[in-house]
This record gives C-alpha cells, sequence and structure tokens, in this order.
C-alpha cells in the first residue's frame, strides 16, 4: 500500500522540492499546504497518512496545526522537518503530538527512511530530538511546583542517552543485551508520557480558566 | 524593522542627573528669598544698611545667572559650580562688615543664610558625594571664618552642609550608573531585534536555496554532489549561527553553554542539547567549550575521513555532562598511554589538563571498531541553579 504524504512548509521551493523527491521514490503526495490555517483545513478533507511539517509558518505556527491535526485525525501523524536550532517549537511540536523530528539537513535516503517509519507508527528520534526530550524530563523533574509530571524510568534514560549519542536502535539493542522492539518501545514511551501529559495540563489549564463549557470543534 | 520612536520610554540622550539639577535651582529660589526676608527683618539693626542690601542685590544676580546655567546640560559645568561657590563664600565674608558685633554673636543669621549651601548641592549633583561633601566643608569653613568662635550651632551646620552634598552626590552617582544600564540594556534589545531579523531573512532566502542545492546536488552525483556537500555544510554552519542565541553573559558572570556548543554543528557533527538554558560560570563554558573543539578536532584527524560525530549535553542541576563520540575505528589499546609518553597528542596534556582544573572528571570509552566516547563531568558547587 503506497503512503500518502502531505508537504506543509512555507517556502514553496523547499516545499514543491520535497513534494517531488518524495513522489519519486513512490510516495503519494496528496496534498501541500504553505501555512498553518490551510494546512489543517485541507489534512481534515484529505486524511493523509503522514504530515510532513515546517514549524516556521508565520503568524499561526507548525506546532498549533500539528495541535490540531493529531488531536482530530487519529490516523494521520505528523513528522515535524524543520530547520535545526529551533528547540523550543520542536519540543512543543512533540509534545503537541508530532511522532518524529527530522532536521531539514537530512539526507533524502533518511527522509525517505522517517516516512516509512512514520507511517508505520514508529517515533522517529534523531539524536536532536533525544537530546530535547532528556532536557525537557530533567526541566520537570527540576521544577518544584509542577504536578503529576511524568518521569523516566532508569531504563528509558539509558536508552534516550544512546540516542543522543548518535547509536541506532540496534547498536543500543546490542549494547544493552534488549531486543531491538524493546528499543523502539522504550523510545515509543517516553514520547508517550510527555503527550499525555501535555493534554492533562492542557485539560486543567481549561478548566481552571472556564474554557471547558465550549462544544467540541 | 521596528524602531522605538524617541517619544515613548525614558530617554537616554537626557542628562541621568537633570532632576538633581532641577531640585537644586528650586533650592536656590526659594533660599534666595529667605534670606530677603532675612535682611528685611534685620536691615535696621544693621551697622552698614546699603552694604546689606548691595549683597542681596548681587545674590539676586547670581541666583538668576544659576538658575540659567544649570537649567541647561552645557551649563552643569565644573567651573561654574566652583564660581558659585567662590561667590557663594565672597558674598558670605561681606557680613561682618554690614553687620554690628553684637548681632555675630547673638547668632543673628549672615547675610547669605542658608542660600549658601546651594554650592554643596550643585557640586554632588556635578561630581559625586565627595565632590559634595568637600563643597559643604568648604562652606562650613568659610561660616567658621565669619563669625570668628565656634558654636554648638556653627557644627551643626558644617555637619548638615557637608552631609547635604554627600547624600546629593550619592543620589548622582546612582542615578548616572543607573543610565548607564538603560543605555546597555536597550543596546542589547536593538542587537538582539536586529538578529531576528537578519535570522528570519537568511531562514527565508539563502538556507532554502542551499538545501536546495545540496539535495539536487546530491541527486545528480559526480562534481555536483562534490558541491553539494559544500553547500551542505555551509547550510549547517549557517543554521547553527542563525539559531544560536547570542551567547549571553549574566551580571555574576554566567554564561549558557547551550548556544556556544550549538553552533559546533557541522554536516558531520550533531549536537543535542536541551531547549534550556545551560548557565555555567563564564570560565567554565568557554574552558568546556575549547574541550569539545579539542576532541572533535581530534575526530577529524584521528577516526577517518567518513567519521560522524555527536555531542550531547546533559544539565543534571549539580552537574553538567557532556558526551562526544565518534563512529570511528576507535582507539586501540595502549595508545592514548604511548602519545601521553611521547608527549605529543592533544588529548594528553590538553583536554586532561583542563578538566582536572575545572574539578571534572573525564571517563573514556573504547576500543577497537568501537568507535571512541568521551564523557566529561562538570560539578556546580554550592548550587548555582
Amino acid at each position: 500500500m503506497t503512503v500518502s504524504v502531505m508537504v506543509v512548509d512555507d517556502h514553496p521551493l523547499w516545499r514543491d522540492g520535497v513534494a517531488r523527491d518524495l513522489a519519486e521514490r513512490g510516495f503519494e503526495v496528496v496534498a501541500t499546504a504553505g501555512d498553518a490555517a490551510s494546512a489543517t483545513r485541507i489534512a481534515r478533507a484529505v486524511r493523509p497518512d503522514v504530515v510532513l511539517m515546517d514549524l516556521n509558518l508565520g503568524e499561526l505556527s507548525g506546532v498549533d496545526a500539528t495541535a490540531m491535526i493529531t488531536g482530530e485525525l487519529p490516523g494521520t501523524r505528523v513528522l515535524v522537518l524543520s530547520a535545526s536550532g529551533e528547540h523550543d517549537d520542536v519540543l512543543q511540536a512533540v509534545k503537541a503530538g508530532a511522532s518524529g523530528y527530522l532536521v531539514k539537513s537530512a539526507s533524502a535516503e533518511e527522509l525517505v527512511d522517517a516516512v516509512n517509519r512514520t507511517a508505520a507508527g514508529d517515533a522517529v528520534f534523531t539524536a536532536g530530538l533525544a537530546g530535547l526530550v532528556l532536557g525537557e524530563y530533567r526541566r520537570m523533574a527540576a521544577t518544584p511546583d509542577e504536578e503529576d509530571k511524568p518521569q523516566l524510568t532508569e531504563r528509558e534514560t539509558e536508552v534516550l542517552r544512546l540516542v543522543a549519542k548518535g547509536l541506532t536502535a540496534r547498536q543500543i539493542a546490542t549494547r544493552l543485551v534488549i531486543s531491538h522492539r524493546t528499543v523502539e518501545n522504550h523510545v515509543q514511551s517516553t514520547l508517550r508520557k510527555l503527550q499525555l501529559h501535555n493534554r492533562v495540563e492542557l485539560a486543567r489549564y481549561a478548566i481552571e480558566h472556564g474554557l471547558d463549557a465550549e462544544p467540541e470543534a | 524593522m521596528h524602531i522605538k520612536s524617541d517619544a515613548e520610554g525614558p530617554s537616554v540622550l537626557e542628562d541621568p542627573v537633570a532632576h538633581l539639577w532641577r531640585g537644586t535651582v528650586a533650592l536656590r529660589v526659594v533660599t534666595f528669598l529667605f534670606a530677603l526676608g532675612n535682611v528685611a527683618v534685620h536691615a535696621t539693626g544693621y551697622e552698614r544698611q546699603w552694604l546689606a542690601w548691595a549683597v542681596i542685590g548681587v545674590m539676586a544676580g547670581w541666583t538668576a545667572f544659576t538658575t540659567r546655567a544649570y537649567s541647561r546640560e552645557s551649563g552643569r559645568q565644573p567651573w561654574v559650580v566652583l564660581a558659585d561657590l567662590v561667590v557663594s563664600c565672597v558674598l558670605m565674608s561681606l557680613s561682618p562688615l554690614a553687620m554690628t558685633d553684637l548681632q555675630l554673636l547673638a547668632n543673628v543669621p549672615l547675610l547669605t543664610t542658608i542660600w549658601a549651601c546651594g554650592p554643596a548641592v550643585a557640586a554632588g549633583a556635578l561630581a559625586g558625594r565627595y565632590a559634595g561633601a568637600a563643597s559643604g566643608g568648604v562652606i562650613g569653613l568659610c561660616t567658621y571664618l565669619n563669625r570668628g568662635a565656634m558654636s554648638v550651632d556653627l557644627v551643626r551646620d558644617v555637619v548638615l552642609l557637608a552631609g547635604a552634598g554627600f547624600v546629593v552626590g550619592m543620589a548622582s552617582s546612582t542615578a548616572r550608573r543607573s543610565a548607564v544600564r538603560l543605555a546597555q540594556a536597550l543596546r542589547t534589545e536593538a542587537a538582539t531585534a536586529e538578529r531576528e531579523r537578519l535570522a528570519r531573512s537568511i531562514h527565508d532566502g539563502v538556507l532554502q536555496v542551499l538545501a536546495r542545492v545540496r539535495k539536487r546536488g546530491m541527486e545528480l552525483g559526480g562534481e555536483a554532489a562534490e558541491l553539494a556537500e559544500l553547500a551542505g555544510e555551509q547550510e549547517v554552519a549557517l543554521r547553527s549561527l542563525v539559531a544560536a542565541s547570542p551567547v549571553e553573559s549574566t551580571v555574576d558572570g554566567e554564561s549558557d553553554l547551550n548556544p556556544a556548543l550549538q553552533i559546533l554543528a557541522t554536516q558531520k557533527v550533531q549536537v543535542s542539547t536541551p531547549a534550556t538554558q545551560v548557565m555555567l560560570p563564564a570560565v567554565v563554558a568557554l574552558e568546556l567549550t575549547a574541550v569539545v573543539r579539542e576532541m572533535l578536532s581530534n575526530v577529524d584527524k584521528h577516526a577517518g575521513p567518513g567519521a560522524k560525530a555527536w555531542v550531547l549535553l546533559e544539565d543534571l542541576g549539580e552537574q553538567v555532562v557532556v558526551s562526544i563520540r565518534d563512529d570511528g575505528p576507535g582507539i586501540p589499546e595502549g595508545r592514548i598511554d604511548d602519545a601521553e609518553a611521547e608527549g605529543r597528542m592533544g588529548i594528553a596534556k590538553s583536554i586532561r589538563g583542563r578538566v582536572a582544573l575545572l574539578g571534572g572528571t573525564l571517563e573514556l570509552q573504547t576500543g577497537p571498531g568501537e568507535g571512541t566516547e568521551w564523557e566529561v563531568r562538570v560539578f556546580r558547587v554550592g548550587g548555582v541553579r
């Protein structure tokens, strides 16, 4: 079955380039969008398997679009494809439900592989993202007033550190003498806990500020 | 770009102690009126009434002159304040000629009375607390010479005069210092805004083109691929440069290690950091950056042409950990020791020495075919966070 992809980026040169690269490699590029609002609208209509999301979109950011798409379309996964260094935005997008992050400087092979893995439901954990997620857990641990904060198990910390140091899942499996699948599960679980916590926080914020009375969109 | 108009916010251009000068002028005018009233009350008892009124006339003229001078920035000059001090003392010294000895002994106010405190306040506003105190002291001394006798009242006047000059001087220094800080903050803000504007335009233009060149070049292969690789290296370097916020150092000498490490990223070096700042004493941050650079250049020299490297920065609160890993052939057992014995390898002296000086620890994990992994750990003394 071919994987359907939607490319969201505000820069036409880049957007069309990526779309063509993916089409050449057998993906079905079902739509492109240049801003967050139309990205959300189009995604609702075409329901792609994977949305390749740039975060630097101007007024409404890619983080907002990621939150809306992953919140409304359970069958659609968002892979963030962004410039390196937009750390805070990447972290926010991942917390909002994106299932991975790739820097724009990644090679075509890496991109193809990442899209395939995202479509298969795996997390695309680059070294950079692992560093960010580790940092986020530690930030939460060091913040005294944050309630019910998620924590990493010792094993999860170990795995994340190795991912951040550039080891592949296979190398990690060999080093820790566990199965490849177990490594993937650990990585997935660190993301899921973060996303769940984010949803709980949002809900709590909504209730505290009386936003929960609004009807569901 | 958004440019702040001069109308909003505090102006950097105005004299930061302008308010003190306005106060000095007001004090001058009020004390002159007091002196006028004093002479009017005691006039009939004076030995030379005409001299008393002449002194009042000069005081009026001098008050008008200093009011004009102190009200504009160009008039707030050391020579004006010095002249103010001299004129005040001279006018005060005419008092014994105009007044009877009995009046002097009976503590009837001198002709200049409290009007003479003006130069003390002006000197404080102009040049700080010591100048203010000194000027007040001079006026006090002059008062003593004219009275010809020491009394409790006199000592009190001297202390009040010197004290007033001192306090105004302190207020003046504080105001100037905060003006300098404000100017610094505004400059930093402007620089940051400009940097953001540049970053946006580079992101939207140059970077997109470089990325496209790299992608297409790689696909075409051959010579184009070589060019693509060069474009790619520049792309990564430029991205990191644009993304990394300027290295900030705080007042207590701390700086953020995070951006310092981020700009070391290249096509072959990936840098992973937390999204938050990693504040360390500036010296420590600088040394750690140097250590990482050294290790990366070691990777370049010894790990082979295709080797990649990863840098991971972790903030554990009490300690900060930097890991550097490469996927090269690794260092065979004994080679580091050999090199150390020969005294030529960078690792031996430079890295170990630097880490030891920081009071940190250095761990090495390597072996043939395993790549090389360093872990540098430094400790925050006394809980920096």
